[in-house]
């Protein structure tokens, strides 16, 4: 049988999807293709960023200090410090999964890299400026703290049934 | 805006090169790991974030945020609120993108928990699921596409108890 990487089946999806775009309306499909490319070079430079950042952890930071802060046995409080490094963490998210599948392979649990995906897609430091301009203080303040509530509870969900 | 887009991308860009160049001069060794942890990373996801920018690119033309607040009207009543907890979750797209959009939503009289609700959702990502799943595997990414239904239901619930009351509770 012939292998193929998931990666090639998405890349047929998405080409059979833009035929399709292409054949129902040829203008908008053209917009999507410019869409397209420009998210491309937005996403690329933050990823290889976010790469970068694992090579330093690779190479300074051993599997097993990465488990002992985010590992199983650290329990609640991992999810805790996971939750805050995704507050501050400053990623897009196409780059959250890739470094949270990193510390998953050296050792941080489940519940942990669910707390930082959550926080680090729904809270950032950086939006907070803007989520007040656009929906006010009390909204976001409230929306960030229930959030970071929401999200412990979530992933110490996550933590269980996944273990 | 395209302008702070691209000095972004220069930034990030430039700013991994010098970390990189740092490290490998202090120690060669290290820097090679990181270099190589940067180079196999990156082909192993190239196909993917291909797919995913085209994905996103079809998504922001064909469903345009007029569209979204038409379908999700004000959020209100139990269709409303599923809506809002479930649609968002097949957008692309960063906060910076979101927000407008919903405060348009807000002016047309959706509640404080719907956009709650909206936000929430719409950190479930479908888009991404190809990287989610690649890095995280498909358990994970279906457990935690399912949570983010409840985490939503539970937000708006909260928001609309705790801010959209005229008492001031906070």
């Amino acid at each position: 049988m012939n292998y193929m990487r998931a990666g090639h089946i998405y890349l047929i999806i998405a080409v059979v999807m833009l035929g399709i775009s292409f054949f129902k309306e040829r203008q908008k499909t053209k917009e999507a293709l410019k869409a397209t490319l420009k998210i491309f070079y937005t996403i690329i430079p933050v990823l290889v960023f976010v790469f970068v950042l694992m090579g330093l952890i690779q190479a300074y930071v051993s599997s097993k200090t990465i488990a002992s802060i985010l590992g199983q046995k650290s329990g609640i409080l991992g999810i805790l410090y996971a939750e805050l490094v995704g507050c501050i963490a400053l990623f897009m998210p196409p780059a959250v999964f890739p470094f949270g599948g990193y510390l998953h392979d050296n050792g941080a649990s489940y519940g942990s890299i669910a707390g930082f995906v959550f926080t680090a897609i729904l809270i950032g430091i950086t939006t907070l400026p803007l989520e007040i301009k656009f929906l006010g203080k009390r909204f976001t303040v409230a929306r960030n703290i229930f959030t970071f509530v929401l999200a412990f509870f979530t992933a110490l969900l996550m933590e269980v049934i996944l273990r | 805006m395209k302008k702070l887009l691209k000095n972004d991308a220069l930034q990030f860009l430039s700013l991994s090169v010098v970390i990189t160049l740092f490290i490998y001069a202090l120690d060669v060794s290290k820097g090679m790991i990181i270099a190589k942890t940067v180079y196999l990373t990156f082909f192993e996801v190239l196909d993917i974030i291909i797919a995913v920018s085209i994905f996103i690119g079809l998504f922001q033309v064909w469903v345009k945020p007029p569209t979204i607040v038409k379908w999700l009207g004000k959020g209100s009543g139990l269709k409303g609120f599923i809506l809002v907890c479930t649609f968002p979750i097949l957008m692309g797209g960063s906060l910076f993108t979101v927000f407008p959009l919903l405060k348009t939503l807000r002016e047309k009289g959706a509640r404080q928990g719907a956009i709650a609700s909206f936000i929430t959702a719409w950190g479930g990502k479908a888009p991404l699921l190809p990287l989610e799943t690649k890095f995280l595997g498909w358990p994970f990414a279906l457990v935690r596409l399912s949570f983010i239904i409840l985490f939503a239901f539970v937000m708006g619930i909260l928001m609309d108890w705790v801010v959209e009351k005229p008492t001031k509770l906070v």
